[in-house]
């Protein structure tokens, strides 16, 4: 039961938590620019930062390498969690994924097929391949899950989901046993990792972030009476098939973007909106943005732990996340009081 | 009016009776297809290949009736163990993975999903880049990762009783972690060994060893019917706790002993063919397509299990231009008939 | 003599018990309806009472035997229970769901056999459920989705039956009907029942006996016209009422004063 007071409540508490959580993201996009495997002083990188001194290395490594990549960790970070959220939200399912949905396997298959049947080479041309696919498979999938008499259920697309999943893996697989150069080029991209992500993969996929980001936060009403079942949600006069189908949309958007950009992340997406839960009760219109929030801190602090503990050489921000980030998760998930939504 | 009330309950008594028949008819008839099936497959893979056989000689080579050395040394040498292991490992994947799901009540909740596969992975590939083993060791190294696994993860979410939910969630955090160590092992492995386990992680019928066979033949023996035996306090289960500790299940006790099961069945099958995904995944669901929804028939989902390993293994050796590990295919064969199974929805709404 | 009965009685999920110290007896043979606010604990004694919940302290006595001491099996061939919100897998039909009522009459082997096909047909019979047989349960409207599960319970074929709000998201029609369907239940299987409800005219017409509680304490219990007061309502909901008779039953019902 929400009565106005206890909701008027709980906006006090989250409205001041999200500027918290906004100030923390400052501070570990900050770090992520000071910190790296090369020893870069304080004083470099503000006077990096303010322009001055443009022909040292130091300049060239802080505003060609540590801020891009800080703000496409911040952006891709930001889209993986928003899309973890609206997608367990419109699944209802807590293990649903953009991994789950055909994104991260539709845009390897189409890396691949972009190397072996064009012969494109290089990172910033076959984003858009990694694009394309991803968006792709998970309207393949959302197609598929629709078939039938009762429309995408939850079920049927997670279903759906493995299975395209299943297939794109297939063909990807097939193709790289049999061709080496495909092999090597697929490796770079599959690694998950923002090193070696620079300003022109930036711009090309950050308007895609940054709108559907915008989009995302619409979502939050409508993901409120999705989760109390399809029959409430149209008994609250919802229209289920469009919100799926719009929600579905922003999924693709944000999750191939950031998928193109920096390869298969995992675990951001998945366990962000769970944390956001935890924190928020089940309000998506404090999940959300939450979610948007909290995911890029974790990535970045992933990212620079990365790069600090491995130094001179990185660890990819997948590892870090694995090894560090699960046991947090665990015992969230142990002690906490998760809400089954 | 006592004269209506009998009049009723007989008729009431006829439409049970018609709808448990039915039931019973289409289950029969599904299972004896997929037997039927999962037979003629295994002929099948036994008979195609460079050296072509009929099915009688496969059968008769087999079945020790006769003894043509040529054709004995190709099919029970080369051909046998592999149509084996495609068809114990599937069996057992099949049965694990629609536990798996009724008990924690999620179809995604396959054991590749859960932290199981991975904790397998995680310990055969530390084996093969740490200590360079090979063969039956990371067979029993994976054996050992899988079911350490199951047991951290029930004992993290062990919490006045191990809730489903939890469960789902503490695995997949402890997949994640399994996760990112294999991969780090990956990275600092010697290229030799890195491709060496970057196979095993592929998944392949076509390596397992006499030995692993016959424990994994064994093992299948003793838990599919235990399986099927306990599938029957499953689905008072599936009820939800409340409902089925109302009617007389002590549920934590039936609960772990399912989990136990299921665990053991994929270990086994994971540590003798590798992380072959989607056949956990997609077994139970196709056999409630083919028996009708909610029946949860653990024969049937082991069957279609087999079934997808076998055509894959075939599809994947002589189909294709050059020959493939299982694990590659088993997606290309699998994923076309679940959609096919998902697009065509009976159109009296029972699906899910 | 009662079948069911509870002797200081403390029930609790963590820290805080909800239910302390309460001695219960529930009549043999009566309908009887336990009320009381939200979180009042009512809900809690009933799962207590169906040890779905273990006691922290006291015990339940099960034909004057602790039930903490008898086998789960035991207790479900007497006693049976409907949750609040019960969960069916996807797709499930009507027949499925009710014949696996009979599971604590069945072994480890002896699956089904004329008995457990009568009793079934029996509880699809008794609560008009029998034409939905074929169907899946999510197609159902509320008021058939709840008489199945009702009908699943009957099946357990025991002699009492406790029920948790099993009126919740039914509309006044179907909460009738299904308080009716327990009243027949009672009259002619001679059924103990015991069901949480919330509205209280409804549970003074159709209950022999209500057990009013507060704070995880009975306040009152007895035959609706004697425990239902003006008084009572107060302490219990904090409404300020006027009870009128039941121009049809002349049962109490509550009208808000202002």
């Amino acid at each position: 039961m929400s009565t106005p007071t206890v909701r008027a409540r709980r906006a006090l508490a989250l409205g001041p938590g999200l500027a918290v959580l906004g100030v923390i993201l400052a501070l570990v996009a900050f770090l992520s620019i000071t910190l790296g495997s090369r020893d870069i002083g304080l004083s470099d990188v503000l006077r990096a930062l303010a322009g001055l001194d443009g022909s040292s290395i130091e300049h060239t490594v802080t505003v060609e390498m540590r801020v891009p990549r800080t703000l496409l960790g911040v952006l891709v970070g930001a889209a993986l969690g928003v899309a973890g959220t609206v997608l367990q939200g419109v699944t209802r399912n807590p293990l649903a994924d953009t991994g789950i949905m055909g994104v991260n396997s539709g845009a390897a298959a189409f890396v691949v097929l972009a190397i072996t049947v064009l012969g494109v080479r290089g990172v910033n041309v076959y984003i858009w391949f990694a694009f394309a696919g991803a968006i792709l498979a998970t309207l393949l999938v959302y197609v598929i899950a629709s078939l039938g008499r009762e429309g995408a259920t939850p079920v049927k697309l997670a279903l759906a989901g493995a299975a395209v999943t299943a297939g794109m893996g297939s063909l990807t697989t097939g193709i790289v046993m049999t061709n080496v150069d495909a092999l090597n080029e697929l490796r770079f991209w599959q690694v998950g990792s923002l090193a070696g992500r620079y300003a022109p993969i930036l711009s090309g996929v950050a308007p895609f972030l940054i709108a559907g980001l915008i989009a995302s936060l619409a979502c939050g009403r409508a993901l409120n009476g999705l989760a109390l079942g399809e029959d409430t949600a149209r008994g609250l006069g919802q229209r289920v098939g469009l919100t799926r189908a719009a929600a579905f949309a922003v999924v693709a958007v944000l999750a191939g973007a950031a998928t193109a950009a920096c390869g298969p992340i995992v675990f951001v997406g998945l366990i962000v909106p769970h944390l956001a839960r935890f924190i928020c009760g089940p309000d998506y219109r404090w999940i959300l943005p939450y979610s948007m929030l909290l995911a890029p801190i974790v990535l970045l602090l992933a990212d620079v732990v990365g790069r600090v503990v491995a130094a001179p050489g990185e660890l990819q921000v997948g590892v870090v996340l694995g090894v560090l980030g699960a046991p947090v998760f665990v015992g969230i998930v142990r002690y906490g009081r998760l809400s089954e939504a | 009016m006592t004269a209506t009330a009998t009049r009723t309950s007989a008729a009431t008594a006829a439409a049970l009776r018609a709808a448990r028949r039915h039931r019973a008819v289409r289950a029969f008839a599904a299972t004896t297809g997929l037997t039927a099936a999962v037979a003629a497959l295994f002929v099948l893979t036994m008979m195609v290949g460079s050296f072509r056989l009929t099915a009688q000689e496969v059968v008769t080579s087999v079945l020790h009736l006769a003894d043509v050395p040529s054709v004995d040394f190709v099919v029970r040498g080369l051909r046998l163990p592999t149509a084996l292991s495609a068809l114990t490992v599937g069996l057992a994947l099949g049965a694990s993975g629609t536990v798996f799901q009724q008990l924690l009540r999620n179809p995604l909740a396959s054991p590749d999903f859960v932290g199981i596969t991975s904790g397998a992975s995680l310990a055969a590939v530390s084996g093969i880049v740490l200590f360079q083993v090979g063969g039956l060791a990371v067979c029993l190294l994976a054996l050992g990762g899988a079911v350490t696994a199951a047991l951290v993860m029930y004992l993290l979410a062990w919490r006045d009783g191990v809730s489903g939910y939890r469960f789902i969630l503490i695995g997949i955090g402890v997949a994640v972690f399994f996760e990112g160590l294999t991969g780090y092992m990956l990275i600092k492995a010697e290229l030799f060994e890195a491709r060496q386990a970057m196979h095993w992680l592929t998944g392949s019928v076509g390596q397992a060893s006499d030995q692993e066979l016959k424990l994994l033949g064994g093992a299948l023996v003793v838990l599919l019917p235990l399986a099927v035996i306990l599938s029957r306090k499953l689905r008072v289960l599936e009820l939800g706790d409340d409902t089925a500790r109302a009617l007389g299940s002590r549920v934590e006790l039936t609960r772990a002993a399912l989990l136990a099961t299921a665990v053991l069945l994929v270990a086994l099958a994971v540590a003798v063919a590798g992380p072959i995904v989607f056949v956990a995944l997609v077994a139970g669901p196709i056999a409630n397509r083919l028996l009708g929804p909610a029946t949860g028939g653990i024969v049937a989902a082991a069957l279609v299990g087999a079934l997808l390993l076998l055509s894959a293994d075939l599809v994947a050796v002589h189909l294709l231009p050059t020959a493939l590990p299982t694990g590659v295919v088993t997606g290309a064969v699998g994923a076309p008939y679940l959609l096919w199974l998902l697009a065509t929805t009976n159109r009296k709404g029972a699906g899910g | 003599m009662s079948r069911l009965r509870a002797e200081g009685l403390t029930l609790g999920y963590d820290a805080e018990p909800i239910v302390r110290d309460l001695d219960v007896t529930i009549l043999d043979g009566k309908v009887t309806a336990i009320v009381g606010a939200n979180a009042c604990g009512k809900s809690t004694l009933l799962r207590g009472l169906a040890r779905l919940l273990r006691p922290r302290q006291g015990s339940v006595l099960l034909d004057e035997k602790a039930m903490a001491g008898l086998s789960t099996l035991e207790v479900a061939k007497v006693l049976g229970l409907l949750p609040q919100s019960p969960l069916a897998p996807d797709g499930i039909t009507v027949a499925d769901l009710v014949s696996r009522g009979r599971y604590p009459h069945q072994g480890w082997f002896r699956t089904w056999n004329d008995r457990d096909h009568d009793a079934v047909a029996r509880a699809l019979d008794a609560t008009g459920t029998a034409d939905l047989v074929d169907r899946p349960l999510r197609q159902l409207s509320g008021g058939q989705r709840q008489r199945v599960w009702i009908a699943m319970a009957l099946a357990q074929d025991t002699d009492l039956l406790l029920l948790d709000e099993p009126t919740t998201y039914l509309d006044i029609n179907h909460q009738v009907e299904l308080l009716r369907l327990l009243r027949t239940l009672n009259a002619q299987a001679g059924k103990t029942i015991v069901a949480v409800l919330h509205d209280i005219n409804l549970a003074s017409r159709y209950c022999d006996h209500i057990i009013a509680m507060a704070d995880g304490a009975i306040v009152a219990e007895g035959a609706p016209s004697e425990v239902i007061t003006a008084e009572l309502v107060a302490k219990v909901f904090g409404l300020s009422c006027v009870i009128v008779p039941d121009p049809i039953a002349g049962t109490p019902i509550i009208v808000p004063a202002d």
